[in-house]
């Protein structure tokens, strides 16, 4: 089911919402086991085949998490424990993700012709990493032992489930036990709603708006300079705006719960260096990359080379995790390669002086955004041959077409990219603070004008005006 | 400020007032003229939706439909060419199942005569009419949920807007002379420019033998050429020929189907005999069942340009190895008008023959 859709707005959502909150009269638990039933339903729909491996996966980790937190184990029991969890989520994900992709390089190396067709169960990188980061946390002591039906809503609760934010059980599990949230808080509802119609307006109208743009590099045989440059810039808004849009949504909607959900990004396009945009991009997963890998494997710790090194592994690693294929491990190699230049230089280049200061910046965010958009063309392609025929394209100006068609897209690609650089952000513009459990305090104060909520309900009017029948999410497929 | 409570139910209710009013201003504007006729209407290239009003909204006798190989044919031209008063209905990419379907419309709504560019490839398997997501069979027929759709959409309104705005008189001729170059798509201020090349398009520059031998390399390298054969199968493409094609043709016996074979370039046949030939198999044996069936029908007319070597061995005439340049469009019309072309009903396949003799023949100078 997908949040821009009409059953899932007009039926789903209200549904739930209303059972949650009718429960809570009752119950404290009561409206937890709900929302996982449903959550479980959310999931069922379209992907009723992967529930037995969703309750699966549940169960497992679960059961590790058990033995690593009550179990009087002894420390090597332990870290076998851990071993086996870790491996077990791993392998599973490995299996469905990787077996494919792993049997194509081995037919290419050795002339096969092995044939592997698994399909790939929704959300599977997701909920498996945040159950991967609950085991580590378990094994460190950091876990106290939860109730399997808050466990289970953690790993299931449907505004996350399937294209993140990737949740952290000591941000989540607090969240659902405490009894304040199973009553309708209005101020909270009408703060998701808004945040909501901001994510859906983001996706139907600017991510669904500039999709037909993308085929103008992606889907040309031999596209011209212009129109390599117009793709790729509109394959790069359309990504922001599909992900940041699916992202404001799951906040949205988890607030009407009551719920807090992580932010997950911060204007990234306004990232004065490439440290700068991993800081402000799929921020969970950069916290989950830097936790659960990059420090494990060493940090900064181990002296500057192996720095580059443990950078170089967890960025490609990172490409990995979004899917199998060579283009995503030139992508991911190539923003660790990035990293590594921007420390690198960080390192050798003293500070600017502040008259300086601002146009550095602004040179650091273009230098940023050009190489945001070379990587993202490795992302998008269906090969890294195509992408670069396209990149051959964006660095050969003497192939210029800029017709009617051309300059119809340099004008949207101008609106878009005034959207990203002069907006302001969802959470800025709600006053979310995630951290301190607040939101949209101006408009509870009456700081805020009636205006801009009339401006607020014009973009949910055309955030739902905007669905279309065949519109899914770019992150639904990692 | 008054509490939340009051401004959850104000915000919830401004914003059932602005879909509505989105909903008032679309109807009113009807940029696709699916309620009115305009004579300030404007047109788009989009033609899966733009169809629908069309065929509401103009008159028209003769209904012209075909693939990505029609799509430049001007209205105007297809008019003096053949002595109608027609409506171009062509659809890149488009398949016999939604060809089929918005031919029907269009002979509902008046065409007594139909010209069909038929390409093999539009009978490949793919979705239900029902299902395709690409054709709102639901706009077409002006069902409840066709007309919510229209009306309570984003992108329309949008449209609506901008109409409204180029309505007013100081606007109209700026935003008119602009909209081309802005994000709308109802931009064409005539129909008859719906899909057509400009007609100051520089054709040499988009037509010619490099372009089409580029075209030739690039489908036939190795690690292409299995595209060559995707979507074909000859039960499946003779079953929708049967459904689709003689299926609305046996409908409408009142109704003259003029139906060809574009001219393709030799090299669409050759790429398939050196590539994948068991689908060039496919794709004379389809034809050869086309040809013998459509013959048989009394209210078709069948015309072949498939073997006309002065056209398809000349390769500056095409910017790929089948999309034809518009002077092509032109001979097009003329040896429809003088049925130069058509296939003799005692002869169906002589052509077909001709043309096998000329794909064997053939070598490719590299």
């Amino acid at each position: 089911m997908l949040f821009n859709s009409y059953p899932f707005i007009l039926l789903f959502l209200p549904a739930v919402l209303a059972g949650y909150f009718w429960l809570g009269r009752r119950s404290n638990l009561a409206p937890v086991i709900w929302l996982a039933l449903a959550s479980l339903t959310f999931y069922a729909i379209g992907n009723w085949q992967f529930v037995a491996l969703l309750l699966l996966s549940i169960a497992f980790n679960y059961g590790v998490g058990h033995l690593l937190i009550v179990a009087k184990l002894a420390p090597g029991q332990r870290k076998a424990a851990l071993a086996f969890g870790v491996a077990g989520d791993l392998l599973v994900l490995g299996i469905f993700k990787y077996a494919g992709f792993a049997t194509e390089n081995i037919n290419a190396l050795l002339g096969t012709h092995i044939a592997v067709h698994i399909l790939l169960p929704v959300g599977i990188s997701f909920y498996t990493f945040t159950q991967i980061a609950f085991l580590v946390d378990a094994w460190r002591g950091q876990v106290a032992a939860y109730a399997l039906p808050h466990y289970a809503l953690f790993v299931t609760y449907f505004p996350h489930l399937i294209a993140g934010p990737i949740l952290h059980h000591k941000d989540m599990i607090p969240q659902f036990a405490r009894k304040e949230t199973k009553h309708p808080d209005a101020h909270l509802i009408l703060c998701g709603i808004i945040i909501f119609a901001i994510g859906l307006f983001k996706k139907t109208c600017l991510a669904d708006g500039i999709q037909p743009l993308v085929a103008l590099a992606f889907e040309a045989r031999s596209p011209s300079f212009d129109q390599a440059w117009l793709g790729a810039l509109a394959y790069t808004f359309q990504l922001y705006f599909d992900f940041s849009g699916y992202s404001d949504m799951a906040i949205g909607i988890s607030l009407m719960f009551g719920i807090f959900l992580p932010v997950n990004f911060n204007s990234p396009y306004k990232a004065a260096s490439i440290v700068d945009f991993w800081r402000r991009w799929h921020m969970t997963l950069s916290q989950f990359l830097r936790d659960y890998l990059y420090i494990p494997l060493g940090g900064n710790r181990r002296g500057r080379v192996l720095r580059y090194v443990n950078l170089l592994i967890t960025m490609l690693l990172g490409g990995l995790w979004h899917g199998a294929a060579w283009t995503f491990v030139v992508w991911g190699t190539l923003h660790g390669a990035y990293l590594c230049v921007n420390h690198a230089f960080n390192a050798l280049v003293p500070d600017v002086p502040a008259l300086l200061a601002r146009p550095v910046r602004i040179a650091g965010a273009a230098l940023t955004f050009l190489a945001v958009v070379i990587a993202w063309v490795f992302f998008r392609a269906e090969s890294v041959a195509w992408a670069l025929r396209i990149l051959h394209a964006m660095a050969d100006p003497s192939n210029i077409v800029l017709g009617r068609e051309e300059i119809a897209a340099l004008v949207m690609i101008a609106i878009y990219a005034a959207l990203v650089w002069l907006a302001p952000n969802t959470q800025e513009v709600m006053g979310y603070d995630h951290g301190n459990r607040r939101v949209g305090e101006a408009l509870r104060a009456g700081r805020m004008r009636p205006l801009a909520l009339y401006a607020a309900s014009l973009v949910l009017a055309f955030g739902i005006l905007g669905i279309q029948s065949h519109s899914e999410f770019i992150y639904f497929r990692f | 400020m008054q509490g939340t409570p009051t401004h959850l139910r104000r915000f919830l209710l401004a914003s059932i007032v602005c879909m509505l009013g989105a909903a008032v201003l679309t109807y009113v504007v009807d940029p696709l003229q699916l309620f009115r006729a305009s004579r300030l209407a404007f047109y788009s290239d989009d033609t899966r939706v733009q169809n629908a009003g069309l065929i509401r909204s103009q008159s028209f006798d003769t209904a012209f439909m075909g693939t990505s190989l029609a799509i430049h044919f001007r209205q105007s031209d297809i008019d003096r060419a053949l002595g109608v008063h027609s409506i171009k209905l062509a659809m890149t990419g488009s398949n016999s199942r939604q060809q089929a379907f918005v031919l029907e419309q269009a002979i509902e709504a008046g065409a007594r005569r139909v010209i069909w560019e038929m390409d093999d490839f539009i009978f490949v398997d793919a979705a239900d009419i029902a299902a395709d997501p690409y054709l709102s069979v639901d706009l077409y027929r002006r069902s409840a949920k066709g007309i919510a759709s229209y009306l309570f959409s984003a992108a329309m309104a949008k449209e609506s807007l901008f109409g409204l705005l180029r309505s007013v008189p100081p606007l109209r001729e700026p935003l008119s002379r602009a909209a081309p170059y802005l994000p709308v798509k109802f931009a064409l201020a005539n129909v008859d420019d719906i899909y057509a090349l400009p007609r100051d398009f520089d054709l040499a520059r988009d037509y010619n033998a490099n372009k089409t031998l580029a075209s030739f390399a690039y489908i036939t390298a190795p690690s292409r050429r299995r595209f060559l054969g995707e979507g074909y199968g000859y039960e499946a493409m003779v079953r929708h020929f049967e459904q689709d094609a003689v299926g609305l043709i046996t409908r409408h016996r009142d109704v003259t189907f003029d139906i060809y074979f574009p001219p393709y370039s030799i090299l669409q046949f050759v790429a398939m005999r050196d590539a994948s030939p068991e689908t060039l198999n496919i794709v004379m044996d389809l034809t050869a069942v086309i040809a013998r069936r459509l013959t048989r029908l009394p209210n078709v007319r069948l015309h072949d340009f498939r073997a006309i070597k002065a056209v398809t061995h000349d390769f500056a005439n095409y910017g790929d190895v089948i999309h034809h340049s518009p002077v092509v469009d032109a001979m097009v019309l003329k040896w429809l008008a003088s049925g130069e072309y058509r296939v003799d009903p005692k002869k169906p396949t002589a052509s077909l023959d001709e043309l096998k003799a000329q794909v064997e023949a053939y070598r490719v100078e590299r």
